[in-house]
C-alpha cells in the first residue's frame, strides 16, 4: 500500500516504539490523525518540549529539567547511600515503597553480554565518577533478577569493590505474604540458598 | 520427523525480542541439538512462560512445528541447580555464545550437551580457565575442527620433548619459523585434557583462540572481550 509521504513518515516514527509492529503504528497513526487531533497535536507538542528541556541529571542520570534533579538537591536524602538501578521506572517503584532514604544512580540500560552491550555501551564511568564522590559509603546493587541484570551487579560490583566501596546486592526470596505452596521452585531453591541465622 | 515434542531437557542460550510481544529463544537440547523456538505473547508483562526462560537452568522445553522457527509451549524447571553468579555467569555467558556462533541449528550433539552442563556446573568451583580450555576443546573436537593433538598430521606419536607447530584443517606439524610453537608435552596433556600445567594451560589458551577466531569467521565474539575487561579490573 502506499501511504502519502507524511503519513508513511509517521507511521514509521510509531513503529519505533518498542512493542509496536507495523500495523499497530499504523492504526495508531489512524487514530491520531482521524479521532483525536487534539490529542495528537498534544502529543506533537509535549514530544518537542520533552526533547527540548529534558537532559541527563548529573547526579544520577535520571531525566530531569534542571542540571541536578529534585530528588538528587533533596537535602533529606541520605546522601551516603546509593543505588543503582537499570530503568527510570525501577527508580520509581523503589520510590513508591518509602522504604529507601538514600540517593540514586539509573544506568538506563543494562550488560547484555550476547547482544554486544558491554560497559562501554550503558556509561559505567559515570556511575564511577559518581560513587566517588567522598560521601558514598554503599552502593546498593538494585538491576533486576534477570540473567543480565545479575550480570550487570557482577560487573559494577566488581568494579565499584576494586575502588574500595562497600557494595551490597538486592535480597531475592520468596515474595512478601507468598505461601511456598503457590510460589515457583526456582526463587524457592534460591530462597533457601540465600537464608539467614535468626 | 516427529513434530511435537514434549519434556525435551534443555538450556536457554538466550532470547531476543521478536514481533510485538514474542520472544525468539536459542535453545541448546538433549537430542535435537541447537534449536529457535517462537514463545508467542512471552513479552506481555506477567506471562507465565517468560520467568520460566532463564538462562543456565537445566529445564524441560516442549515445542511443536518443522523447519527453522518451532513454537515453544512448554517450559518446566527441572530442579536442582542454582543460578550462576558472578564470574561463573560470565563465563557462562561465553560458553553459551560459542555454542551459538559455533554449532549449527536442528543438528544433535548429545555429548556436547552434557559437557555443557558439567562445565555449567564446574564453572562455579575454583579457576574456571581450565573448565573453559577443556571446553573449548571438547566443541571444537566435536564439531571436527581440532585435529588429534597426540599424533602429527604425518601419523607419527607426539614427543613430550618436541616443538610443534599446528596448522589449521591439517593438525600437528613441525614446528616452523613463523608459526607459534606448541611443546609436545602441553599437545599430550591437551589430548589428555590435563590442564593442571600452567604452561599447557597457556598454549591451550593460544591454540583455542586461534581455531575459534578462525572458525567464527568475521562473527564477533562478544563475551570475549567483556570478561577481558573484567580481568583488567
Ligand atoms: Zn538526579
Amino acid at each position: 500500500m502506499m501511504h502519502p509521504p507524511a503519513l508513511a513518515a509517521l507511521i514509521d516514527a510509531l513503529h519505533a516504539l518498542p512493542g509496536v509492529g507495523p500495523k499497530s503504528a499504523a492504526r495508531m497513526a489512524y487514530h491520531l490523525l482521524q479521532r483525536d487531533r487534539t490529542g495528537a497535536g498534544r502529543l506533537a507538542a509535549s514530544l518537542t518540549a520533552a526533547l527540548e528541556r529534558l537532559h541527563p541529571c548529573e547526579r544520577c542520570n535520571n531525566f530531569s529539567e534542571t542540571p541536578v534533579c529534585e530528588l538528587c538537591a533533596n537535602p533529606r536524602r541520605d546522601p551516603r547511600l546509593l543505588a543503582v538501578v537499570e530503568m527510570p521506572v525501577d527508580l520509581n517503584r523503589l520510590e513508591e515503597t518509602h522504604a529507601y532514604p538514600g540517593l540514586y544512580f539509573v544506568l538506563m540500560g543494562r550488560l547484555s553480554p550476547l547482544d554486544g552491550v558491554g560497559p562501554r555501551q550503558i556509561g559505567l564511568d559515570r556511575l564511577l565518577k559518581r560513587a566517588q564522590d567522598g560521601v558514598t559509603e554503599e552502593v546498593i546493587l538494585a538491576t533486576n533478577f534477570t540473567v543480565e541484570g545479575e550480570a550487570t551487579a557482577h560487573y559494577v560490583g566488581e568494579l565499584l569493590k576494586a575502588r574500595g566501596l562497600a557494595v551490597t546486592r538486592m535480597a531475592r526470596g520468596v515474595p512478601a505474604g507468598g505461601e511456598l505452596e503457590y510460589v515457583d521452585g526456582l526463587t524457592i531453591a534460591q530462597a533457601y540458598a540465600d537464608r539467614r541465622p535468626l | 520427523m516427529a513434530d511435537r515434542i514434549d519434556a525435551e531437557p534443555a538450556y536457554i542460550l538466550h532470547t531476543y525480542p521478536w514481533k510485538e510481544t514474542s520472544l525468539i529463544v536459542e535453545a541448546f537440547t538433549a537430542h535435537h541439538g541447537r534449536v529457535s523456538l517462537v514463545a508467542r505473547g512471552a513479552r506481555r508483562a506477567h506471562s507465565a512462560l517468560k520467568a520460566k526462560l532463564l538462562a543456565f537452568q537445566p529445564l524441560w522445553l516442549s515445542w511443536f512445528g518443522k523447519g527453522g522457527l518451532k513454537t515453544l509451549h512448554a517450559a518446566e524447571w527441572q530442579g536442582g541447580a542454582l543460578h550462576l553468579s558472578g564470574r561463573a555467569l560470565m563465563c557462562g555467558f561465553y560458553i553459551s555464545e560459542l555454542i551459538l556462533k559455533l554449532l549449527p541449528p536442528d543438528d544433535p550433539h548429545e555429548a556436547l550437551y552434557r559437557r555443557y552442563e558439567e562445565t555449567l556446573a564446574e564453572l562455579s568451583a575454583a579457576d574456571p580457565q581450565p573448565v573453559l580450555r577443556r571446553f573449548e576443546l571438547d566443541l571444537l573436537s566435536e564439531l571436527g575442527y581440532a585435529q588429534t593433538l597426540d599424533q602429527t598430521a604425518a601419523g607419527t606419536p607426539v614427543e613430550a620433548g618436541g616443538r610443534y607447530a599446528y596448522t589449521l584443517g591439517v593438525g600437528v606439524s613441525p614446528a616452523a619459523p613463523d608459526a607459534p610453537v606448541y611443546a609436545g608435552g602441553s599437545l599430550l596433556a591437551m589430548a589428555a585434557r590435563d590442564f593442571s600445567d600452567p604452561r599447557t594451560l597457556a598454549e591451550a589458551k593460544q591454540l583455542m583462540r586461534a581455531l575459534i577466531n578462525h572458525y567464527l569467521g568475521d562473527k564477533p565474539l562478544h563475551t570475549r572481550q567483556l570478561l577481558l575487561d573484567l580481568q583488567a579490573l
